[in-house]
C-alpha cells in the first residue's frame, strides 16, 4: 500500500527530528554552556551572594577597608577608602564581576560558618529574625597607615610601593597608582574613561606591572659573584666601557678608577656590573635570576604577573652585560623585587608574601589562617651578609642617601631603569632596615620618573620604613 | 511473555514516583500528605490501567505505561515547582485516565459513523473557536482562553480540544469513500465542484480546512497550534497522494504567511529576533529563552537533582518550559529520557496507523501520533532554542487540564484503533 511507505518516511522524519534534539542538546552542552551561564544575566551565579551577607575586609588592626550593607533590600559593597584599595581588595560588582582579594577569597566571604561550628550547632543557627546569614571577615596583613602614608609620599605619580615583614612574609604595605574607586555606582559611572585612560588606571601595578629592574638586579647579580667566587673581581672604571661595540656608561658618567665589588655596588658602577655579567656568563646569570624568583610567577593572595627572563642559553656579550646593570630583555613586579630584598634580610630566606593574615567566622572561629613558608633559600648566608653590608654602603654613602634614617641602619639599592621611552627612566628603590634586625624589606617604584631612583623612589621607602620601625 | 515479565516497566514506574516523592521531601519541597497520597494513586492507577488494558484485549499495553511514565516525571516536576500545582496535575492525571478509557469506549462504539461526520467536526471547531474570540480571554499574547464561572472558575483552553477534532476532519476528509452513493451524495452538496478528480477535490477540502483552522488560530495569535495543524496537515496531504507541486506550493505558502507576519506583526519579529540573538536583549526580549538556557546549561549531563535546581529563575517553568526545569536538575541525560519516552510513543502509533487496515482508522492514528510527536518537539526545540519558541504544551508534563484531558483523549482514541487492528473491516 503506498500510503504506508509513505507514512514510514514520516516516521522516519519524526525519528530524525528526535534524534536532532540529542545532538543540538550534547553540542550545546559540550560546546556553549560554559561560556552561555558565566553570564551576567544568570541569575543563578548570584543567588548565593543574595542569602548570604558578604563578608568584611580588614587591615591587620581591624580597621574595615571593605563591608557590605543593606539597601533596599539587595546587598551593597562598600569602601570607604575609595581607590586606596582598588589594587588590593579590588571590587565586587554585578556589572563587571570581580577582582583580585574579593576574587580570591570569594568563597570565604560568603561561608556562612566553619565546619566545626555546623557539627556543635547544626545548619541552621544565625538565621533568626530572618536576617541575612554574615559571611566569614578577611583579615589582612595590610597596614592602613602606611598605605596612606605610601599613597600621599607618591603624591599621584604613577608606580609601586610594596613593603613586606622579611621574616614571615605577610605584605603590609600594597600601594599602586594611579587607581579607582571600585564602589559599585562609581565603578559603571566612569567605567568608559578609565578603560580609555592612558594612565591605565585598572593596572595593579605592584602585582602586575612588568619592568626592567635596572641597577635593583645587581643585587642578584652581587649574590652570584660572592657565591661564585668573583668577591676579587676588579674592573678600572673610566666612566664607560665598550663590550662588543657598545658602550655602557655610568650614570652621569662618574669615573671610579680601580674599584672592587663593593665600591661598583656602593656607587652602582654600570662599567663594573656590565664588565661583571660578561665574566659571569649566561648560565650564572640566569640561575641568578631563578633563585631571586625573577624568572617566576610570585604566588600570592592575588593575581600576579610572572616575571620575565627572556633569553635561551646562548647569550651575547652585549646581552650579558645589558643583563649585567638589570637592563635588557628582563622584567619584573615591584612585589617580586620586594620580596628579593626580604629575602637578602632574611639571611637569604626567601618567604612566601602573603596578604590574608587570617580568616575569621561570624562567631569568631578561625577558619583559615596564614602559615609564614619558605621558597626556599636564594643565598647562603654569608653571601647575603655581605650584601647587606654593601646596601648599607650604598644608603650610607652610595646612590641611596635619601633613605638614610637617623640612628637605623638602613640597606638598600636604588635603581634607573632606562626602557622605550627616552630620558623617562624607571626610578627604584628596594632596601631593608634595620640591617642587622630587619623589620621591614620595602620596593619603591616609579614609572617613567625621569629621576633616578636615589632621588625620586629612596625619600619614599625612607618615609614607609621609619613609620614602620617607629610604629 | 509471562504477566509478572511484563510486569517490569511498572516497578520502573513506582520506582521513579518513590524517588521522586523522596526527593522532592528532602528538598524542601512538598511535604503535604495529599500529594503523597496523589502519587501513590498514580502508581496504583498505572498497575490497574495496565492489567486491564493487557487482559482485556484492549490492544497496545505499552501506550499506556509511557505516559504514565511520562505523567509521573510530570507530577514530580509540578510538585517540585509548586505544592498545589502538582496537586492539581495529579488530579488531571487521574481524570485524564478516565477521559482515556472514555474516549476509547466512544471510539469503539461510534467507529462506524465516525468517518461520516467531518461536518460536524468542522462546526464544533468552529462553534469553538468562536466562543473563544468571543468570550475568550488573553493571556501571553494570545487569546485562547475561556472561563466559566467567574475569575476563579474553571478556564479551558478549547484549542487542545480542537487538535484532536482537527485530526479526525482530515482523517475523514482523506478517507472518504468513493463509492457511488457517497458521490452522489458529495455531488448533491456540492463538494465536488468543477469536475474535479476525487483526490484533487479531497485534497483541496483538507486545503481549505485547514486554512479555516490556521485562520481562526493566527486571530487568536496561536502561533505554536498554528504551526503544528499546518505541519501536519502537510504531512497528511503527502501521505495522501499531493503532487510534488502542490506540496511545494503549500510550503510556499507557508513561507509567505511567515514572512509577512514576520514583517508586519511585531510579536512575531521579537520572538525571531530572541531565536537568533537572544543577548541583544536578555533583561527583555530575550527574557524567557536565555533563563531557560541558563537552566539547561547549569543541568550539564546530569542535573543539579531534583529540588536542587534555581528553576524558578525560568518564566512559565511549569507550562511552556517544563522541559529546561528537566534538563536543570536531570541533565539533558534526564532529557534525553523525557524525548525517547516521546519517540517511542510516537512510534507505538504509527506502529498502530501502519498495521490497521481501516482507512479512517489508519489516518486517525497517523494523524494524532504525528501531531503529538510533532507537539513535543516544536516545544522541546522552542525552549532549547533549537528552533523559534511558539508557547504550546509538552504533553503529559506541562502543567494544565485542558492539555492533559484532551491529550489523554487522543492516545486512548489510538488505544482503541490499536485494539480493532484484527478488525479488517470495511473494503479497502
Amino acid at each position: 500500500m503506498n500510503s504506508n511507505k509513505k507514512i514510514v518516511v514520516t516516521l522516519v522524519f519524526m525519528c530524525a527530528l528526535f534524534f536532532s534534539v540529542f545532538i543540538y542538546l550534547t553540542y550545546f552542552q559540550l560546546f556553549k554552556a560554559d561560556d552561555l551561564v558565566s553570564s551576567n544575566y544568570n541569575r543563578r551565579l548570584w543567588e548565593k551572594e543574595e542569602s548570604v551577607l558578604r563578608g568584611s575586609i580588614l587591615d591587620r588592626g581591624g580597621l574595615v577597608l571593605a563591608e557590605s550593607e543593606v539597601e533596599n533590600g539587595s546587598q551593597k559593597r562598600v569602601y570607604p577608602y575609595g581607590s586606596l584599595y582598588a589594587h588590593v581588595i579590588g571590587y565586587n560588582t554585578r556589572s563587571y564581576g570581580k577582582t583580585n582579594l574579593e576574587l580570591s577569597f570569594n568563597d570565604y566571604l560568603l561561608k556562612t560558618e566553619s565546619l566545626t561550628e555546623i557539627i556543635q550547632y547544626g545548619m541552621d543557627m544565625g538565621t533568626e529574625n530572618g536576617e541575612l546569614k554574615r559571611g566569614c571577615d578577611l583579615i589582612t596583613t595590610i597596614d592602613h597607615d602606611l598605605m596612606r602614608t605610601a599613597a600621599s609620599a607618591m603624591n599621584g605619580r604613577n608606580g609601586a610601593v610594596v613593603a613586606i615583614v622579611p621574616s614571615t612574609g605577610e605584605v603590609v604595605c600594597l600601594y599602586s597608582g594611579p587607581s579607582f574607586d571600585p564602589n559599585e555606582d562609581e565603578l559603571v559611572k566612569n567605567w568608559a574613561d578609565l578603560s580609555e585612560d592612558e594612565n591605565s588606571p585598572f593596572l595593579p601595578r605592584a602585582t602586575k606591572g612588568l619592568y626592567a629592574p635596572g641597577s635593583t638586579f645587581k643585587i642578584a647579580v652581587a649574590a652570584a659573584a660572592l657565591e661564585n667566587g668573583y668577591d676579587d673581581f676588579t674592573v678600572d672604571d673610566e666612566g664607560s666601557v665598550k663590550i662588543d661595540g657598545r658602550v655602557f656608561r655610568n650614570a652621569g658618567g662618574s669615573e671610579y678608577g680601580e674599584i672592587g665589588l663593593r665600591e661598583g655596588f656602593k656607587h652602582s658602577s654600570n662599567v663594573f656590573f656590565s664588565r661583571l655579567g660578561v665574566e659571569l656568563g649566561a648560565e650564572t646569570l640566569k640561575k641568578a635570576a631563578e633563585d631571586f624568583m625573577i624568572t617566576k610567577k610570585i604566588p600570592f593572595d592575588i593575581e600576579t604577573s610572572a616575571s620575565a627572563w627572556s633569553y635561551g642559553s646562548d647569550m651575547g656579550k652585549t646581552e650579558l652585560a645589558s643583563v649585567g646593570i638589570g637592563q635588557g630583555k628582563l622584567l619584573t613586579t615591584p612585589l617580586n623585587m620586594a620580596v628579593v630584598a626580604a629575602a637578602v634580610a632574611n639571611d637569604g630566606i626567601m618567604m612566601k608574601p602573603y596578604l590574608v593574615q587570617s580568616v575569621v567566622s561570624p562567631n569568631g572561629v578561625s577558619v583559615y589562617e596564614a602559615e609564614p613558608e619558605a621558597f626556599g633559600r636564594v643565598a647562603p648566608a654569608v653571601v647575603t651578609d655581605a650584601l647587606g653590608d654593601y646596601m648599607l654602603a650604598c644608603v650610607e654613602s652610595g646612590t641611596g642617601v635619601n633613605a638614610r634614617i637617623r640612628g637605623i641602619d638602613v640597606a638598600g639599592k636604588t635603581g634607573t631603569a632606562q626602557n622605550e621611552r627616552e630620558g623617562r627612566d624607571h626610578a627604584w628603590f628596594v632596601g631593608f632596615a634595620p640591617k642587622d634586625d630587619p623589620q621591614i624589606a620595602v620596593a619603591v617604584f616609579q614609572e617613567y620618573s625621569g629621576s633616578s631612583g636615589g632621588a625620586a623612589c629612596a625619600p619614599i621607602a625612607r618615609k614607609i620604613m621609619q613609620q614602620w620601625l617607629e610604629g | 511473555m509471562s504477566y509478572a515479565r511484563s510486569m517490569k516497566p511498572l516497578f520502573y514506574i513506582i520506582l521513579l514516583n518513590a524517588v521522586g516523592a523522596a526527593l522532592i521531601s528532602i528538598s524542601g519541597g512538598a511535604r503535604s500528605p495529599e500529594a503523597l497520597v496523589l502519587t501513590g494513586a498514580i502508581c496504583v492507577v498505572s498497575i490497574i490501567c495496565y492489567t486491564v488494558v493487557s487482559f482485556a484485549g484492549f490492544g497496545d499495553p505499552y501506550l499506556f505505561l509511557i505516559i504514565s511514565m511520562l505523567g509521573s516525571v510530570g507530577g514530580i516536576m509540578q510538585l517540585r515547582i509548586r505544592t498545589a500545582y502538582g496537586v492539581r496535575q495529579l488530579k488531571w492525571f487521574l481524570l485524564g485516565t478516565a477521559c482515556y478509557f472514555l474516549a476509547m469506549l466512544i471510539f469503539l462504539a461510534m467507529r462506524k459513523i465516525l468517518p461520516r461526520l467531518t461536518p460536524l467536526y468542522v462546526g464544533v471547531s468552529v462553534a469553538l473557536y468562536a466562543a473563544t474570540l468571543v468570550f475568550g480571554r488573553t493571556s501571553h499574547g494570545s487569546r485562547n482562553w475561556i472561563v466559566i464561572g467567574g475569575d476563579n472558575g474553571l478556564s479551558i483552553q478549547p484549542s487542545e480540544l480542537i487538535r484532536i477534532f482537527f485530526v479526525l476532519t482530515l482523517a475523514a476528509i482523506f478517507t472518504a469513500q468513493p463509492d457511488k452513493n457517497s458521490k452522489k451524495k458529495k455531488k448533491a452538496d456540492g463538494d465536488k465542484p468543477f469536475g474535479l478528480r476525487p483526490n484533487a477535490a479531497r485534497l483541496l477540502s483538507a486545503s481549505a480546512v485547514t486554512a479555516v483552522n490556521l485562520g481562526f488560530l493566527l486571530l487568536q495569535r496561536e502561533w505554536g497550534i498554528a504551526l503544528l495543524f499546518f505541519a501536519t496537515y502537510f504531512f497528511f496531504i503527502y501521505v495522501y497522494g499531493a503532487s510534488r507541486g502542490y506540496l511545494l506550493l503549500n510550503a510556499a505558502a507557508a513561507v509567505g504567511v511567515g514572512a509577512v507576519s514576520l514583517k508586519y506583526m511585531g510579536h512575531i519579529q521579537t520572538r525571531v529576533e530572541a531565536w537568533l540573538n537572544p543577548f541583544a536583549d536578555a533583561s527583555g526580549k530575550g527574557y524567557q529563552i536565555t533563563q531557560s538556557l541558563f537552566a539547561i546549561g547549569e543541568g550539564g549531563f546530569v542535573g543539579r537533582g531534583i529540588g536542587e535546581g534555581s528553576v524558578y529563575f525560568i518564566p512559565e517553568v511549569h507550562s511552556d518550559f517544563i522541559f529546561s526545569a528537566i534538563c536543570e536538575e536531570m541533565g539533558i541525560l534526564g532529557g534525553f529520557a523525557i524525548v525517547m519516552l516521546y519517540f517511542v510513543l510516537t512510534y507505538r502509533g504509527f506502529k498502530i496507523a501502519l498495521a490497521c487496515t481501516n482507512r479512517f482508522n489508519k489516518a486517525v492514528a497517523f494523524g494524532l501520533s504525528l501531531m503529538l510527536g510533532l507537539q513535543s518537539f516544536i516545544i522541546i526545540g522552542g525552549v532549547t532554542k533549537m528552533i523559534p519558541l511558539t508557547g504550546i504544551t509538552l504533553p503529559f508534563i506541562s502543567y494544565g487540564g485542558s492539555s492533559m484531558l484532551t491529550t489523554f483523549a487522543a492516545y486512548g482514541i489510538l488505544q482503541a484503533i490499536s485494539a480493532l487492528k484484527e478488525e479488517t473491516t470495511d473494503e479497502l
